[in-house]
């Protein structure tokens, strides 16, 4: 085997390589790197595949009800994964529209982090859950909640030489949720996306919903979150919601969507996954 | 890709046209460029790396000045590749100088940017925002040159 592809062992030994390396690359299913190499987009000098650090595999519940998912965890498991109850089903429900089923099979939910396409389907449901992102780098581990981890388009908070080691989701109240994905064909990337769920309190129920696709990170205001609150039945309540979510965007003009229309879908699809989740449209 | 916008700087025109004629402080204010060579009068070679997302390029490009009415206008060509040819940029762009009096200068410009190659493949749309960004901080380093007591 060339050494122009590296199997560390543990995770301390992958990001040592990485750190030690110019030009290497750290490589999970490669369902968009593969592609981006291809298309001679980029050009690592050495790959380090990350496939056999058992630490980053598979989904587990801790001990205080917050759910870890490897970051060498592939869509097709979280997209069947009994593990995933609750407000936690929302990610099982973004893993199952990931692109096709060869991509699902490869692609991982650590390299989809890394990548940060702003159109890919983790990363507003991540960000509707409050989820924190575990990184290792050779100078040791962190945590970065998903409010935090995208910081400009395909830019994350990790550090040359870090890797994504898992996500991690706090418990959350039960709630209906639902992932929305407006897309050209089914199977492309979303034109626009919308992760949402209901969480209900003492003083009534809200929406928790992050947009994707129009910005370089997910769209989500906790302010207009809590303005909503008991009002999911009132059609200028939620416009107001959407608006304020509208106020936050940057969108781009693109293949699957001019970056007007984007705008202009941002309430529409809120509306309407709020009246889906709230049965208001089976009136 | 066309670019269009303006800005206003503490400093009066004169000062701010031989700034801007001035290739080592261009040099220092474009984000990314790592030498700025002086060819002729009107001529200069650059190199410039940029980088989107995963994606990193390095340009060697031949800059012209195509006309210039100094203190005022200056037209611009810059034409160029990166290693091995895998895309190609070409831009022109007019900046034009208006004296505010004591307020200072205001430049305004227009560009035209075209990205064909491995990197106009990444999307248009992505690239205009990239643009956009490295705009800002092009028009942040070159204030920062001119109104020093503005930057502290």
């Amino acid at each position: 085997m060339s050494a122009f592809v590296r199997h560390p062992a543990s995770v301390e030994e992958a990001v040592g390589w990485l750190a030690s390396i110019p030009g290497a690359l750290p490589i999970s299913g490669g369902a968009s790197l593969m592609a981006m190499i291809n298309a001679r987009l980029v050009e690592p000098s050495c790959l380090v595949n990350l496939e056999r650090l058992e630490e980053l595999r598979g989904l587990s519940l801790q001990a205080d009800g917050s759910l870890r998912i490897g970051a060498m965890t592939r869509h097709r498991d979280i997209a069947g994964s009994a593990l995933l109850v609750g407000a936690h089903v929302l990610l099982r429900q973004a893993a199952a529209v990931i692109a096709n089923r060869p991509v699902r099979n490869m692609g991982t939910i650590g390299g989809a982090l890394g990548h940060a396409d702003p159109a890919a389907d983790y990363l507003g449901p991540l960000r509707c859950l409050d989820a924190e992102i575990e990184i290792a780098g050779r100078s040791g581990r962190r945590s970065v909640p998903m409010s935090q981890f995208i910081l400009g388009w395909y830019e994350t908070a990790l550090a040359p030489g870090e890797i994504v080691v898992a996500a991690r989701a706090p418990p959350l109240p039960a709630g209906a949720t639902l992932y929305r994905k407006v897309a050209r064909v089914s199977g492309d990337f979303a034109t626009i996306s919308c992760a949402l769920r209901l969480e209900e309190d003492g003083r009534g129920t809200t929406a928790r919903a992050a947009i994707g696709a129009c910005g370089p990170a997910p769209l989500r205001s906790e302010t207009a979150e809590e303005l909503l609150r008991g009002g999911l039945g009132d059609a200028e309540a939620v416009a107001r919601f959407g608006a304020a979510l509208q106020a936050h965007a940057d969108p781009i003009d693109d293949v699957r969507g001019s970056a007007d229309y984007r705008l202009k879908l941002i309430p529409r699809v809120l509306a309407s996954a709020i009246a889906e989740l709230t049965g208001a449209d089976r009136g | 890709m066309k670019f269009a916008g303006a800005f206003d700087v503490k400093a009066p025109r004169p000062a701010v046209w031989e700034k801007i004629r001035d290739p080592g402080l261009m040099a220092a204010c474009i984000p990314g460029c790592d030498s700025i060579e002086k060819v002729s009068e009107t001529s200069y070679r650059a190199v410039v790396a940029v980088k989107v997302g995963p994606i990193s390029a390095r340009f060697s490009l031949v800059v012209d000045i195509v006309r210039e009415e100094p203190p005022t206008r200056l037209v611009a060509r810059a034409r160029g590749e990166e290693g091995g040819r895998a895309s190609a940029l070409s831009c022109e762009s007019l900046l034009s100088l208006t004296s505010l009096g004591e307020a200072g200068t205001r430049v305004e410009y227009e560009a035209d940017v075209d990205v064909t190659g491995r990197l106009g493949k990444f999307g248009l749309g992505i690239m205009r925002k990239k643009v956009e960004q490295l705009s800002e901080a092009f028009v942040a380093a070159f204030r920062g040159r001119l109104e020093p007591a503005a930057a502290a």
